[in-house]
This record gives structure tokens, C-alpha cells and sequence, in this order.
């Protein structure tokens, strides 16, 4: 159950939004709007829609930077006094939220006001869902505090885990409930996205955010709106002929079928994506490669080492080879075999004092510099250390040349 | 036997077969006349490529998909009878298959079948080729023996030179940071389900547009493709002199695809399949890694282009391949056909031909690579068996001279042949260069004793073809600049 909340569900969301959202876009594009209702009322509008945007917009990033930039967060909240400082204003944008969300319900209450006859049921679905997100974040705020700081630690990386499309929720699933269904909820408002009018979000043009502000104004005083103006939905208009209510019809199966279609395909085909592309972080550890006096002074030898945590299938080519030189008493130096051409394994020629790679000729000094040949850098080389008598080396990836 | 037309009566009515597909098997095609037996490299490499489908999953049955036992897996499926007839046939059916797609793709060029309305087919074909180079390559890999092995690191190395990506790209080649367990399963993924799924694919659009377009009919000069009348007129055509597919035109393609299994067959019973090399093991460091035949040219092309244009070459090359595939039925789709209007067609494939020809027969010989296995030169050659030439015959051994020079037929090719050193360089000039290098030849300075440099000096100046003493030949030979 915690997977499919916590993978499965945000991922449902996040291709919901974005399909359908596209969808609707090309499809529907003028309903890209907030379909606002300002026009129907005197002011009621003001007292909700203005904490509601002002606070929920800043919260929003709030939430999202420290998923951004998870280093800096932590380094602001390092501070007990900036940790106290951003959890006060936190709070205090989240209470001016719920008084902006509660002003939004309220209008369209009434039961014969304008507002609640253009509300529709997909309206209270997600004025419900955002109140209980507003309420249920300012409850954490105050009940389960420090939320900016273990923010970091549990949220944050199973977030980033989710973009990464290597979904991990170890770090999230031990949570009180209640913050879990705070997630939930998140990610349903995401899911709802383009279900709603919500989608004015990412309504475009967005010069909106920084042109100045419209005021509307009636230019006759209005009637307050007694009895609603009747705005008829055009569902509820009598059926026309069956003809094109079939053609309808079967245009709306087709385009539901084909939504249902890259639904299925991207279920199935977005985690197997994630694994292929998934690459396996293997640590770097020190591996010993024997006491140092092994290694006579002035010589390259050939030495070998256990990658850092290699499969247990993987037999041989668990091994790394690599060409030790040992410099003076303490210094040593260890050159990847690794041609910087196209890879080939160079050999050491003892006595000419020269690597010399068997695929093109490419030829290096001793000290690793190109001597001739296509190679165009020097060879890589390991970290190496001396620890307790004995020289170790840091497995490293495989270096590859890039432009 | 009634029983038998009984049954198959019962299984027609109910599937429909032959009255679906008969038509499709006995639709009409053009008579090809002279060009005949130019019409079925495509149904070969069809054949050849189920043939590798069998083989395949046969061999699949045995191989152990893990870097660790994969080559342990391939010397047991190799030490029984069927097993090395299997492996045979799948290496020379390889083979086959990239001979007979590279012949296709010629003759479809040349005759111009590529035109309206057959564009299509033609980038079908494309992604085809394409495919099956892609399984050559993961193929080779797949033998992981100790070259199978470097060919990924080579394969990553490559990757690598992308912009931006290449080190992510590389890494994601290798599945990992280095070269190792999960990396054979990558390619075996790659050889055995992703590329084969892709083929399948593009193998059902292929061959649904050859039978919706129709096979083309041989070109002629002075009859241009004209998109507005060329379908009514190929249906006419058709109407007029339009033979039976099969098996009238067919009985060739059985033929020739009969004729290419069984060489595939004898070559892998006679010749038997590539020997398996060296264990995968990273640490034996003597590896020589060479490509497969087929990839033979484009290593030879790699070492020999100049060096700044390497990191073009490498990413370019391919792009600007696919992009010629693409634009060839875009640009050209309409217009002549017959290869006496299209003489720079011709051209073309001449000069792909002897390029790939000619870079294949210099990758064999391979005159970049040091010869790393050579022995110290004999006493017949030095001429000597002590004393300063003898000594300096021993240093142009071991400081790796021999691997890059040869004497009197010994040792590698990769810089000059130094058998008459001594007539064309004076021992200051052959002095200088030692110590100055060249492009592709190190610098020996601080490398070599004064009696070291004095007896390599004596040996050299002593290889002569002439024995008359004349005047000293402005040194000539070593044609790369000495700056390094």
C-alpha cells in the first residue's frame, strides 16, 4: 500500500497532469482559464482570492527550492534562529492561506448566489481537497514541528528519488500518518490539475504575473444578483439529433481510448525506462595492493584490485587492473590502463621506459604524458595512499576520454 | 492422403488461409528480364536473418548471461558437436546477413527503387541496416572472450566523445563506472530482445510496403518517375505483362537463399566458428583488441584520419551516414531511375566500395599498431654476434624500437623500415631524430646511456642494401615533422 501511495500514485499524477493537461491544451484550449466568476459578485472575490494566491504561491516555492537545491536549505536551516524565524513565516502565510481558501468556499456557498450556480462539482472536489492541503499543512506546522528541517531528510530525497525515476519512499514511509496524507493530497491536487480549473495555473500567455493589474468595474451600478442569471450548462441542452450525438459519441470513446492507451503505455513503459537508464552508484572504497617495500623504488609494476562493490556474478571483470610506479620511498603513482584514445589496455615496456598502447600505437612516458601517437591527454591516473605499511588505491570509474 | 485434404479443408474453411493469403503469395510482379537474379539479395537477407533467429535462441538455450560464466558457458557450448555447427552457422549467417543487406541496399540505390511511392520502404530498409550493424557489433561483443570484453570499453570510449552526454552516454554503454558485471547483460538484453523486437518491427513494415507499393519494375533510361501518373501507370504495367509472384519469381528467391544457408552450412562445418580468445579478465593487460571483419575498415578509418579531426570523425561519421540514408528518398523521389541517367550513383558506390575496400585490406595489416610480439632480431640479420653492433641491435630491441621499425623483415610497420638506415641517414641525423621524436615515434632523451646511443648509432648506420660506400642521401624517409 505505502508503494502505491508513494510511487505508483505520484507517478499516476504527474502523467495525468501532464497527458491530460497536453490534452486539454490542444484539444480544449480556450477552457485553459480560471473560468473566473469576479464578474458575478461585488467584492467577496477580494478577501478569498488574494491570500489564497499571495500565500499559496510563496508556500508552493517554499516547497519546492529546497527539493531544487537540498544543500543550500540545509545550510540556511542550520540556524536555530533562521530554522525558527522561516517555520513563523511559514505559518503565518499558511494561516493567511486558510483565510483565503475559507473566503473562496464561503462565496460560493449561498445556496441561489451566482457564484454557487457556475460552481460545479469538480469545483467542490478541488476546493475541498486544497482546504484540506492548506488545513492539514498548517496542523504540521504546529504539531509536528521543525517541519522546514526534517523536511530535508524524509520528503526530499523521496522527491527527488521520484525525478530521478528511481523511486525510493524508504525515507517517508515511517512518517506519522497524517503527514503522509499531507503527500497524498499534494500529489492529488497535481492529479487534478487538468481535471480542474486549475489548469490557469499554466494558462498562456502568462504575462499576467508581471502586467499590471486590471480592475473591473461595472459601468452601471449592478444589481446584486438575486435570482441566478441562468447560465445553463450545454449539457443540459436538449439532445439534438442522434446523428451527431453519436458522432460525438464515438469522438469522445476514440479520444478516451486513446488517453486510456498511453496511459497503459506509460505505466508499463516509464519504470522499465527508469531501470534501463538507471546507472548502478557503486561507492569508492580503498582497496590494499600490498606492504610498500613489494614495490622497488623507480619500478611500474602491474597490479590489480576488487572494484568497490562488484555483482556477484561478475567472475573476472570484477577486477580493475592498474600500472603502480613507485617514485621515491613514499611516492607512488597509479596509471589507469586505459589507453585515453578509445580505451585499449597500454602495456609497460620496463627497459624502453615507455607505455605503449597496442590498438593505435599510442605511446606514453613514464610519467604518463603522451610520447606520440593518438592519444590525446595524458594517461588517468588513482588516488593511492600509504596506510600501515601497505600502498592502497581508490577504485574509481572507468575514465572516459570525453571532448 | 484423403485424410490429410480432408483435414486441411476443415483447418482453410475455418482459418480463411488461402483464400486471404493466396492472393498475397500469387500477386502479380513485374517481369525483371535481364535483372532477374538482382531481385533477391532482399529475400536472402530475409532468410539469413531467420536463420540467425534459430540459431540464436538455440544458442540462447546454453549461454549463461553473466560476465563471470558467459565465456565458460561458450567453451562448453563449443566443445560439443551441434553446439560449434550452431555457433558456426550464427557467425558466418553474421556474416552472410551484412553482405547480402549491404548488396540490397546497392541495388536498390543504383536501380533507383528507392522513388515514388517507395520512399517509405527505403527508410524502413534504412532503420534495417542500421539494426543489423548494431547486431553485428553487440554480437561480437556477446563472444566475451578477453577482445569481447575491450570492444565494450572501446564501445563506452567512443560513446564518450558525444557532446555533453558522453560521459553519462559511456557509462550507460558500460551499465556502471567500470566494465563489469552488469555489463554483458546490457548487450545480451540489447542482442537478443531490444534490437531483434526493433527488426521485427521494421521487418513488418518493410514487407507490408513491398506488397502495398508492389516490387519495383527494372528501370529504364528515359523513363522518368512521375508521382502524378506512376501508380496508375505500374498498374497498367502490371495488367499488361504482370507475372504470378509465386512461384514464378519466387522460385529464385528459394534458390538463392537456399544456395546462401548452404555456404553458411559447409563454412561452418569446414571453417567452424571463431575461436574464443583470452578469458574476460581486465587484468591480462597483453589484449590486442580488434573488431570482427565487418567493423574492420571503420578501425583502420579511426587510425588513420589526422588526428584534430578524431573527435569529428567519431560522432559525425555515423550521423552524417543516417542522415544521407534519410535524405536520399526525400531529395531524390522523383525523376530517372536507370543508373545510365545517375552516373554519380554509380560513382558513389564505386568509390564506397573502394574506400571500404581499401581501408579493409590496410586494417588486416594494421601499420599502426606496434607489433608488441616481436623477438629480438637474429644474429643472421645483426651479422654480428659481438661488439658494438651486436650491442646496439639488443638496445633497438629492448627500448621497443623493433615493435615500430622494421629490419630486414622483422619487427612492426608503424614507422619507417630502418633495413638501410645507414644509406640514407647520416649517424648525426638518425641521432637528432632519436632524440627529438616525431608525431608518432617518442623522444629518447634522458632514455639511452652514451654507449647505448653509440652502439644503436653503429648498428643503424651498419644496415646498409648497398655495400659500396656513396655520397650520404639527405634525409628523406621519415616524412612526419620532428616537433612533438
Amino acid at each position: 500500500m505505502q508503494a502505491f501511495f508513494f510511487i505508483a500514485f505520484p507517478y499516476i499524477a504527474l502523467i495525468l497532469a501532464v497527458g491530460v493537461g497536453l490534452y486539454r491544451y490542444f484539444s480544449h484550449r480556450f477552457t485553459y482559464s480560471s473560468l473566473s466568476s469576479q464578474l458575478l459578485e461585488k467584492r467577496q472575490l477580494f478577501w478569498g482570492s488574494v491570500p489564497w494566491h499571495y500565500g499559496i504561491t510563496l508556500i508552493l516555492f517554499a516547497h519546492l527550492l529546497p527539493v531544487i537545491f537540498p544543500a543550500a536549505a540545509g545550510a540556511i536551516l542550520g540556524n536555530h534562529t533562521r530554522l525558527v524565524v522561516l517555520e513563523l513565516t511559514g505559518l503565518a502565510l499558511g494561516l493567511y492561506c486558510v483565510f483565503g481558501i475559507v473566503g473562496l468556499v464561503a462565496r460560493r456557498v449561498p445556496t441561489g448566489s451566482a457564484a454557487r450556480a457556475v460552481t460545479s462539482p469538480m469545483d467542490w472536489i478541488l476546493l475541498l481537497v486544497l482546504a484540506y492541503q492548506t488545513l492539514s499543512g498548517v496542523g504540521i506546522a504546529l504539531f509536528e514541528r521543525w517541519g522546514a528541517a526534517w523536511y530535508l531528510s524524509t520528503a526530499v530525497p523521496w522527491l527527488r528519488s521520484l525525478v530521478r525515476l528511481h523511486p525510493d519512499a524508504s525515507t517517508v514511509i515511517g512518517l506519522p500518518v497524517f503527514i503522509q496524507t499531507h503527500f497524498i493530497s499534494g500529489f492529488l491536487v497535481i492529479l487534478l490539475f487538468p481535471f480542474t480549473r486549475l489548469v490557469h495555473v499554466f494558462a498562456i500567455p502568462i504575462e499576467y504575473l508581471w502586467r499590471p493589474y486590471q480592475v473591473v468595474v461595472w459601468n452601471h451600478d449592478p444589481q446584486p444578483p438575486h435570482a441566478p442569471v441562468s447560465p445553463v450548462p450545454v449539457a443540459a441542452m436538449p439532445p439534438t439529433p442522434s446523428e451527431s450525438t453519436d458522432k460525438e459519441r464515438r469522438q469522445l470513446l476514440a479520444r478516451l481510448s486513446i488517453i486510456a492507451g498511453g496511459i497503459t503505455a506509460a505505466i508499463v513503459g516509464i519504470p522499465s525506462i527508469g531501470f534501463l537508464l538507471g546507472l548502478r552508484k557503486t561507492p569508492e572504497t580503498w582497496r590494499s595492493l600490498g606492504p610498500v617495500d613489494s614495490f622497488p623504488v623507480g619500478e611500474t609494476t602491474a597490479v590489480s584490485f576488487l572494484d568497490s562493490s562488484p555483482l556477484p556474478w561478475a567472475g573476472v571483470t570484477a577486477k580493475t587492473a592498474a600500472w603502480l610506479r613507485r617514485e621515491g620511498p613514499e611516492q607512488f603513482i597509479a596509471f589507469s590502463i586505459n589507453c585515453t584514445h578509445l580505451g585499449c589496455p597500454v602495456r609497460w615496456l620496463p627497459n624502453a621506459n615507455l607505455f605503449m598502447c597496442p590498438c593505435h600505437g599510442g605511446v606514453f612516458y613514464k610519467d604518463g604524458t603522451v610520447a606520440s601517437g593518438p592519444p590525446p591527454k595524458p594517461l588517468a591516473t588513482y588516488p593511492v595512499r600509504i596506510r600501515e605499511g601497505a600502498v592502497e588505491i581508490l577504485t574509481s570509474p572507468l575514465p572516459i576520454t570525453t571532448v | 492422403m484423403r485424410l490429410l485434404k480432408q483435414i486441411w479443408c476443415w483447418f482453410d474453411e475455418i482459418t480463411g488461409f488461402s483464400r486471404s493469403l493466396g492472393p498475397i503469395l500469387s500477386h502479380p510482379v513485374p517481369r525483371a528480364r535481364k535483372t532477374r537474379w538482382f531481385y533477391v539479395f532482399g529475400s536472402a537477407t530475409l532468410v539469413i536473418f531467420l536463420t540467425q533467429v534459430v540459431t540464436g535462441i538455440a544458442l540462447s538455450s546454453a549461454y549463461v548471461t553473466g560476465s563471470g560464466q558467459a565465456y565458460d558457458s561458450l567453451r562448453f557450448i563449443n566443445s560439443t558437436t551441434l553446439g560449434r555447427i550452431i555457433r558456426g552457422i550464427h557467425y558466418f549467417g553474421a556474416s552472410a546477413m551484412i553482405i547480402l543487406i549491404g548488396l540490397h541496399t546497392i541495388r536498390v540505390y543504383l536501380m533507383g527503387s528507392y522513388k515514388y511511392p517507395r520512399q517509405m520502404n527505403w527508410l524502413s530498409g534504412a532503420g534495417l541496416l542500421l539494426f543489423t550493424l548494431l547486431m553485428a557489433f553487440t554480437g561480437q561483443l556477446l563472444r566475451w572472450d578477453q577482445i569481447g570484453f575491450w570492444t565494450a570499453v572501446v564501445a563506452a570510449e567512443q560513446a564518450g566523445r558525444a557532446p555533453i552526454i558522453g560521459s553519462w552516454l559511456g557509462h550507460f554503454i558500460l551499465a556502471g563506472n567500470t566494465a563489469g558485471g552488469a555489463t554483458l547483460s546490457r548487450f545480451f538484453a540489447a542482442h537478443v530482445f531490444f534490437i531483434p523486437a526493433l527488426i521485427f518491427v521494421f521487418l513488418a513494415v518493410h514487407l507490408y510496403l513491398v506488397l502495398f507499393n508492389g516490387i519495383s519494375e527494372p528501370p529504364k533510361a528515359g523513363r522518368p518517375v512521375d508521382p502524378r501518373t506512376y501508380r496508375r501507370w505500374y498498374h497498367a504495367l502490371l495488367e499488361r505483362e504482370g507475372v504470378p509472384f509465386w512461384p514464378e519469381a519466387a522460385w529464385r528467391d528459394v534458390f538463392f537463399g537456399t544456395v546462401v544457408v548452404l555456404s553458411v552450412f559447409v563454412l561452418a562445418l569446414v571453417v567452424g566458428p571463431p575461436e574464443l580468445g583470452k578469458p574476460p579478465d581486465p587484468t591480462i593487460v597483453d589484449a590486442s583488441p580488434r573488431p570482427d571483419w565487418y567493423f574492420m575498415w571503420y578501425f583502420a578509418l579511426l587510425s588513420l584520419i589526422p588526428k584534430w579531426s578524431e573527435r569529428w570523425v567519431i560522432i559525425l561519421g555515423p550521423l552524417l551516414f543516417g542522415l544521407f540514408l534519410i535524405l536520399v528518398p526525400i531529395l531524390g523521389g522523383r525523376g530517372e531511375r536507370s543508373p545510365l541517367r545517375r552516373p554519380w550513383s554509380i560513382l558513389l558506390v564505386a568509390s564506397a566500395v573502394v574506400v571500404i575496400a581499401h581501408y579493409w585490406a590496410v586494417g588486416i595489416r594494421a601499420p599502426w599498431a606496434p607489433r608488441l610480439e616481436a623477438e629480438p632480431l637474429p644474429p643472421k640479420v645483426v651479422g654480428v654476434t659481438s661488439g658494438p653492433i651486436a650491442d646496439g641491435a639488443r638496445v633497438f630491441y629492448d627500448k621497443g624500437c623493433e615493435y615500430c621499425h622494421m629490419v630486414s623483415g622483422y619487427g612492426g610497420i608503424r614507422g619507417p623500415d630502418l633495413s638501410d638506415a645507414g644509406d640514407r641517414m647520416s649517424p648525426a641525423q638518425i641521432a637528432t631524430r632519436i632524440f627529438s621524436g616525431a608525431e608518432n615515434m617518442p623522444s629518447y632523451r634522458g632514455e639511452l646511456t652514451s654507449e647505448e646511443l653509440n652502439s644503436l648509432l653503429a648498428f643503424l648506420s651498419s644496415r646498409r642494401r648497398v655495400q659500396l660506400p656513396k655520397p650520404p642521401v639527405l634525409n628523406e624517409a621519415p616524412r612526419q615533422t620532428a616537433e612533438r
